[in-house]
């Protein structure tokens, strides 16, 4: 049977891609389209125009965060970075059609805790489900509208952050659902650039930090247990000239750099000084760090992000006494 | 609908008492050397055979098993396709490398554009999947073990040895046929017979460097061998750190990392590609009831000394001898610790790739 | 909820002492009905329970073009209902439309129909359209799909609705709507989704400057007369992928969704796109100042309604449909209010009545002239009669007002 498969896979790949065309949802034109192609008028806009890093290496972005949008959930929040400078100067004053970079924005809902069904089985834990989705709008390339590896990925990374941090015995037999709708993504690299040896999603790992924060706000603000507010962070090595050896940056824009070489994001809880969830990607070896610092370069990038995380840990705190307050308000 | 994506690293665990849990914690974590259920030492592998080429439809193929009847078979096939120029790296010059089949005829322009979106090669052209008996293939675990082989693989050997210039890109470099064609990568792996998750990772793990260095060799053989990456489980009981867990020893483990590492070049270090949590199942098992506030066993046992200590690899207050759920993330110092057991020199890392490349590739 | 809590304590029997949001709950139907008919010596108004007049609406705002990475963007907010409209324009090319060749002929022939017809008008009055026109909007953007638009609920927005279960069938009943309103009223005109091909017809010495200055000649728009039109073809299309998220929902979806959608197509820019000849595909330029807004005919704003009645059962007990004027006799005759329409119903107003009405109205010259009803439905009960439609149109034209600020703010 597993042989089988091994042979039939090509196939039954292609076959999904043709039952997408699915007839709940309104299709386009049967013959598929494509994204628009520019041809830049200007080949030397490139290097000129790209985005680059405004802040310092251990400067964070602001970010927007705000619980309590969607009344029908127990608890929401929702989420934004805010827009580097490069794209605060494209929006002032547009010049191209073609974004310089983007800024994160999604919204996290969670409903319960609530019974669970009857056919599942018994849980003496709260049940956590994780939903990340992308908008089909929220990415460079339309998404889909079915969950697609990445999207699910995401989701799993996310739940091992919250886990962590929720104390679980205290909703035997419940569950709680957590969805998480990304409105605006962030890039794997600049537009302009070719995709290098170093690429990859590099922007799942920022999206990831901000579903963290989304999320752990979220729970706050429905009143769910939790030992800390747990927060992401990112953190990554960037080469920005040739030759020289990766820096450590924090809260890194992909977009904002010439080559990522390795990044790392975290779940993290400063009260107890605890990682939930580490996701690193990349070697780590070339980093360039002090001569007296004797940590390893997985150890600095490990740091920088917790450090990272420390940072959203504070607007976390903001926005979840605001959650308080507001529910304070209520009652009284 | 929360039954079926609950299927996540937790539904695997098996069904072990708090009485049980708590013993087989109390033996990994004991300070110094553990002891296992299975008498091996904490850096010790269980004996695998591997088997390569079993598939003559596939273009590698191996097939893998432990010596306890866990086995698996992966498949690896490539396909040509066609190379679709996406339109975020597209612009002028990309423009003109494509249209470079005209300038070539036109005599004008005829280079080659070399290190471009074109040559660099994309990661979603390696496929991977994994089922598992009793997985759908869109639920978390699958898909979450896919991520992440597909992560490391495509990663791996990627930047670092510039030397040679056909390493350029790693193995998505290596799909590059030309312009406008690429091969893509399909790797199928199946677990079988006894299908623990852990297990089965663990040999599908050491599944795919023999798959993709097949296939690699098929695509250039011109490139010295190069090793694929691999991805070694590591899970952190107590202060201790314990490689190729069962599931038993994952199911009280304070801290489960998979960690993929790669030969780094020519040189004989090893370097780190990636690391992952993954939800350690020990979060969401049931508690044990102490004496004390047992209700059921008040008056007919002698009144015992249960005294709360802090466990210091938890941070939690703990009734020794009583199990308790694990809670909240684990230290910087344990991740450290873990990833340097992995990476030294003389290590664990280098052990298991010397030990696989022990396996004969023709 | 503040104001309709005080406004409840008064109506509740003393006997009862249930909190007000209790009460809500345990008994919304007469919580809703204690609300909009207060005992007569109370002397006070009667108001919705979220402290609304009947015919008024939520505070909507209005934000576009927020969102990077989408031609056309908008949020739209009407009270705790969000809708967020993204508007992503791909090109279908037309060697991708499998019965193109076969239909092309008999275009060729409108086109230059139309090409005559645009010339003697002038253009700034493209609000009146020739028939061919219309005919030619409704053969390309409907049989081609040039709009695509879809609307998810599976963004947690409310309890019911899954995330990552197919669409359910009140999201698929909203995205036809949509589809089919934006066909129904013709908002996106076909000609701002055509890319057009002018190959030159040029003489030896011309050729030479084609080659180089190889987009001057490619130029979509040439100044020139019907001569120049001869050989036009058409190379391409926009489609508009129009996807709704709605972020939160409380009520009245339609209209939010709709609204996004109206607000993001008037945001949205198409850049300016050519055929390339070398390259043999369509290229786009990148330049703001080159690139075009859609030309929407019309701003056709939604309104819905949905009934409430004193009586909870009264559906149930009518066996036969009762006439309309003698209903209203007996009603008129008991001397209190049997129904109310309540517009822009919320999440807690839509579970109490299964009478729905939406309506779809335009105004003629950018406001100054008469109303146009676009689209008027109604489904789940009889107790909506002529004059109230009449009515419930005239609400619908003071909401034109409104939504018309609102959307030209933002």
């Amino acid at each position: 049977m597993s042989i089988l498969n091994v042979f039939n896979s090509p196939t039954t790949f292609a076959l999904a891609t043709c039952v997408m065309a699915d007839r709940r949802r309104i299709n386009g034109p049967p013959g598929g389209t494509r994204p628009a192609i520019y041809a830049t008028s200007l080949p030397s806009i490139k290097d000129a125009d790209r985005a680059r890093r405004q802040r310092q290496p251990s400067e964070l972005r602001k970010i927007f965060l705000k619980t309590g949008l969607i009344p029908s959930a127990s608890g929401s929040s929702y989420l934004e970075f805010e827009p580097s400078a490069s794209l605060a100067a494209a929006r002032a004053n547009p010049k191209s059609l073609i974004p310089p970079s983007s800024a994160l924005k999604l919204a996290c809902t969670v409903h319960g805790p609530k019974p669970l069904p009857r056919s599942v089985a018994f849980s003496p834990n709260i049940v956590l489900t994780t939903h990340v989705k992308y908008a089909p709008f929220a990415a460079r390339k339309r998404k889909g509208h079915i969950r697609d590896a990445s999207e699910r990925d995401l989701g799993v990374h996310l739940e091992t952050a919250l886990r962590g941090a929720i104390i679980a015995e205290r909703w035997p037999k419940s569950g709680l659902d957590i969805t998480i709708t990304i409105i605006e993504a962030e890039d794997d690299r600049w537009w302009g650039d070719a995709p290098d040896s170093h690429d990859a999603s590099w922007g799942m790992m920022n999206v990831l930090a901000g579903c963290i924060n989304a999320a752990s706000a979220a729970i706050a603000d429905a009143h769910i247990d939790c030992l800390d507010l747990v927060s992401g962070g990112v953190a990554a090595l960037v080469t920005d000239n040739d030759g020289g050896a990766p820096q450590l940056m924090l809260d890194t824009d992909p977009a904002e750099h010439r080559s990522i070489v390795s990044a790392c994001v975290v779940g993290y809880m400063p009260a107890r000084d605890e990682i939930t969830a580490l996701w690193l990607k990349g070697g780590t070896s070339k980093a360039a760090l002090d001569e007296q610092d004797g940590r390893s370069g997985h150890e600095a990038l490990v740091d920088g992000a917790v450090d990272a995380a420390r940072g959203a840990h504070m607007v976390l705190g903001e926005a979840v006494k605001e959650s308080m307050e507001r529910a304070l308000g209520q009652t009284t | 609908m929360a039954a079926q994506q609950k299927a996540s690293s937790a539904s695997q665990t098996p069904h072990l008492s708090p009485a049980e849990l708590s013993y087989l914690y109390t033996s990994l974590s004991l300070p110094q050397n553990p002891i296992r259920p299975d008498g091996r030492s904490p850096t010790q592998f269980r004996p695998l055979t591997a088997e390569p080429d079993i598939l003559p439809g596939t273009n590698g193929s191996a097939r893998i098993g432990f010596a306890d009847g866990t086995q698996a078979v992966v498949g690896v096939k490539a396909e040509v396709e066609k190379t679709v120029l996406s339109a975020d790296t597209l612009d002028a010059s990309n423009l003109s490398q494509q249209q470079g089949d005209f300038a070539a005829q036109e005599g004008r322009d005829g280079r080659e554009g070399a290190g471009s979106a074109a040559v660099a090669g994309h990661g979603s052209w390696v496929q991977v999947s994994i089922e598992i008996p009793g997985f759908r293939d869109d639920d978390a675990l699958p898909v979450f073990l896919s991520e992440m082989m597909r992560e490391s693989l495509v990663g791996s050997v990627a930047g670092g040895n510039d030397s040679s210039d056909e390493m350029a890109g790693g193995l998505k470099g290596r799909l590059v046929i030309n312009k406008r064609w690429h091969w893509r990568l399909y790797i199928d792996s199946q677990g079988e017979e006894d299908p623990f998750f852990d297990d089965d990772w663990a040999v599908a793990e050491h599944l795919y460097p023999r798959g993709t260095t097949n296939s690699t060799v098929k695509l250039s053989s011109s490139v010295p061998q190069v090793r694929p990456p691999i991805t070694l489980l590591v899970i952190s009981v107590g202060e201790n750190t314990i490689f190729d867990p069962s599931r038993e020893e994952i199911a009280v483990a304070d801290a489960v990392l998979a960690i993929s590492v790669a030969r780094d070049g020519g040189d004989k270090n090893l370097k780190l590609l990636s690391i992952r949590t993954i939800d350690p199942p020990s979060r969401l098992t049931q508690p044990a009831v102490p004496n004390s506030e047992n209700v059921n066993a008040l008056g007919a046992t002698a009144p015992t000394e249960d005294v709360a200590v802090l466990n210091p690899a938890t941070g939690e207050e703990e009734v020794p001898g009583v199990w308790r759920p694990r809670r909240g993330g684990v230290k910087r110092s344990v991740i450290a610790q873990m990833v340097k057991t992995v990476l030294k020199k003389g290590g664990v890392g280098e052990e298991v790739l010397e030990g696989l490349e022990g396996v004969e590739v023709e | 909820m503040a104001s309709a809590t005080g406004a409840a304590s008064h109506p509740v029997p003393p006997s009862l002492s249930l909190p007000p949001s209790q009460f809500a709950r345990l008994q919304p139907h007469a919580y809703l009905l204690a609300h909009l008919s207060p005992p007569a010596a109370s002397n006070q108004p009667s108001i919705r329970a979220n402290g609304r007049a009947s015919s008024q609406f939520r505070v909507t705002s209005a934000n576009a073009g927020s969102l990077t990475h989408t031609n056309g963007s908008a949020v739209v907010r009407m009270g705790d209902t969000t809708s967020v409209c993204g508007v992503r324009a791909e090109i279908l090319r037309t060697e991708d439309i499998a019965s193109w060749s076969v239909s092309r002929t008999s275009n060729e022939a409108s086109n230059k129909r139309r090409r005559l017809a645009e010339l003697n008008e002038k253009p700034n009055e493209e609000d009146e359209d020739t028939a061919a026109d219309d005919e030619e909007d409704r053969a390309h953007i409907e049989d081609l799909n040039l709009l695509v638009p879809n609307l998810s609920l599976s963004t947690g927005c409310a309890p019911g609705f899954t995330p990552g279960a197919p669409p359910s069938a009140l999201a698929q009943s909203l995205s036809h709507q949509l589809l089919s309103l934006l066909h129904s009223t013709r908002l996106v005109r076909a000609d701002d989704l055509r890319i057009w091909y002018q190959p030159p017809s040029l003489g030896p010495e011309e050729l030479e400057r084609h080659n180089d200055d190889e987009q001057m000649d490619v130029d979509p728009n040439p100044s020139g007369g019907v001569e120049d039109h001869k050989n036009r073809e058409i190379k391409g299309f926009w489609v508009l992928y129009i996807d709704v998220m709605i972020i939160s929902l409380a009520g009245n979806p339609f209209d939010a969704a709709w609204a996004s959608v109206l607000a993001a197509l008037r945001d949205t820019k198409l850049p300016r796109s050519w055929w390339d000849v070398d390259s043999e595909m369509i290229l786009c330029s990148d330049n703001v100042s080159e690139a075009s807004k859609l030309s929407l005919r019309g701003l056709p704003v939604a309104s819905s309604f949905c009934v409430f009645e004193a009586d909870a059962a009264a559906g149930w007990r009518a066996v036969v449909i009762p006439d309309a004027e003698e209903q209203k006799a007996r009603s008129q005759k008991k001397g209190s209010q049997q129904r109310w329409i309540l517009a822009d119903p919320d999440g807690y107003e839509e579970n109490l009545g299964q009478e729905r009405i939406c309506l779809v109205v335009d105004k003629e010259k950018g406001g100054k002239g008469k109303t146009v009803v676009l689209k008027m439905e109604k489904h789940g009960g009889w107790t909506v009669d002529t004059d109230d439609l009449r009515q419930l149109v005239d609400i619908s034209a003071r909401r034109w007002d409104e939504m018309k600020r609102i959307l030209d703010q933002c």
